[in-house]
């Protein structure tokens, strides 16, 4: 799924219809308010504030430089997720990227998050990422069984190193996908060598 | 269909045979059609001449071998050097145009299409596909095969998640087949 074939529109299992897109200026309002209507529980476990202005405007200005590839999901106009890839531009891990996946609890369990980190592990492949990674605290199940239908596996615990709202260390899990191993399936195909040749 | 053979020439690492075989699998998986494939190597996987011939055709095919095609698919120099004199008159060249170069050894007769299908597939990312473009180029030109059909050989030959680039290289070709192939008229 490349950025170029969004938006598009997926069915959650309920029947609702969303619609995925890059993320405009225009839509980081509605992103913020997004974020402020997230309980505090969900927001704790995100890396930033993001409910402030100084946080969306240097979001947007990531976005601008293409350190951040950022897709909302929305239903009418409201945003209900956000999917955005990390990556660094220059240095030893240019080919890594770093997926941040929040959805909104009202559509949970319904397919959006797989549907909207499948179309980002795509992006991530056509700029060029070889390996994504994603992290997640060990009781967040539901992010864990999306990573690894679409391939990500648990790569390194931090024990005890985020602490949750009421205080209690839980471990911190990387999983990660080696996305390059993708295309080295195609690579091989490509070789024209056969063994068994007449 | 008439029966219609098929040369495919190009480097090892090019893939000239998945190109190959998609044509045959789209012919005959999905086009209902008959079609066999030959494939031949230099003695190198890799960087050294490399070949395929498909046959394609309404009936049985008897005899597998390609000694005068109806079309060639070529993608070196090397390949164009050793298989034009095989082309039938009043045959078909499809080339990449900028790994080949036409001389005067064109049969009588004889047409030829050129598409930058190596620049195409880095402008879409990934050198890798330039296969699939010329698997476009060659759907596109011809019109031997329906799109449909070649659009499920193709993502049902690729690896899991090179899909979507794939199909999105197999368009740009044959777009551009479809584009040029008024010059064939």
């Amino acid at each position: 799924m490349a950025a170029s074939t969004l938006p598009r529109t997926v069915t959650l299992q309920d029947g609702r219809t969303i619609e995925l897109l890059m993320l405009e200026v225009s839509d980081c309002l509605g992103l913020v308010e997004f974020y402020r209507t997230l309980p505090e529980q969900d927001r704790e476990v995100l890396k930033d504030d993001v409910t402030t202005k100084e946080w969306a405007d240097r979001f947007l200005r990531k976005v601008a430089t293409k350190e951040i590839v950022c897709l909302v999901a929305k239903d009418g106009d409201k945003v209900v997720g956000e999917a955005s890839l990390y990556r660094t531009l220059h240095g030893w891990t240019k080919h890594v990227g770093e997926i941040r996946l929040t959805i909104a609890r009202s559509h949970r369990r319904q397919g959006l998050g797989l549907a909207m980190a499948g179309t980002l592990v795509k992006i991530a492949t056509d700029i060029g990422i070889e390996k994504l990674l994603v992290n997640m605290v060990e009781n967040q199940l539901g992010s864990r069984r999306t990573f690894e239908k679409l391939g990500f596996q648990k790569e390194a615990v931090l024990p005890r190193h985020v602490k949750d709202i009421s205080g209690t260390k839980r471990d911190l899990i990387i999983m990660a996908n080696d996305v390059s191993q993708i295309w080295a399936a195609m690579e091989t195909m490509v070789q024209d060598y056969q063994p068994h040749r007449d | 269909m008439a029966k219609t053979e098929i040369r495919l020439g190009g480097l090892g690492g090019q893939g000239v045979i998945l190109c190959a075989s998609i044509i045959g699998k789209c012919a005959s998986i999905f086009g209902g059609k008959q079609a066999t494939l030959i494939q031949a190597f230099g003695p190198e996987a890799r960087g050294s001449a490399c070949s395929a011939q498909v046959i394609l055709s309404d009936e049985a095919i008897g005899y597998p071998y390609v000694k005068t095609p109806d079309i060639l698919v070529l993608m070196s120099q090397d390949a164009y050097n050793q298989f034009i004199p095989q082309l039938k008159p009043e045959g078909l060249v499809l080339y990449e145009e900028e790994l080949v170069a036409l001389d005067g050894k064109l049969p009588k007769g004889a047409k030829a299409v050129g598409i930058p299908a190596t620049r195409f597939a880095e402008e879409l990312g990934r050198r890798l596909v330039l296969n699939i473009v010329m698997v476009g180029f060659f759907a596109g030109a011809t019109g031997l095969v329906s799109w449909e059909a070649i659009e499920q050989a193709v993502k049902s030959s690729v690896p899991k998640g090179t899909e979507e680039l794939n199909l999105k290289a197999l368009k740009k070709g044959y777009d551009y087949g479809r584009e040029h192939s008024t010059q064939l008229k």
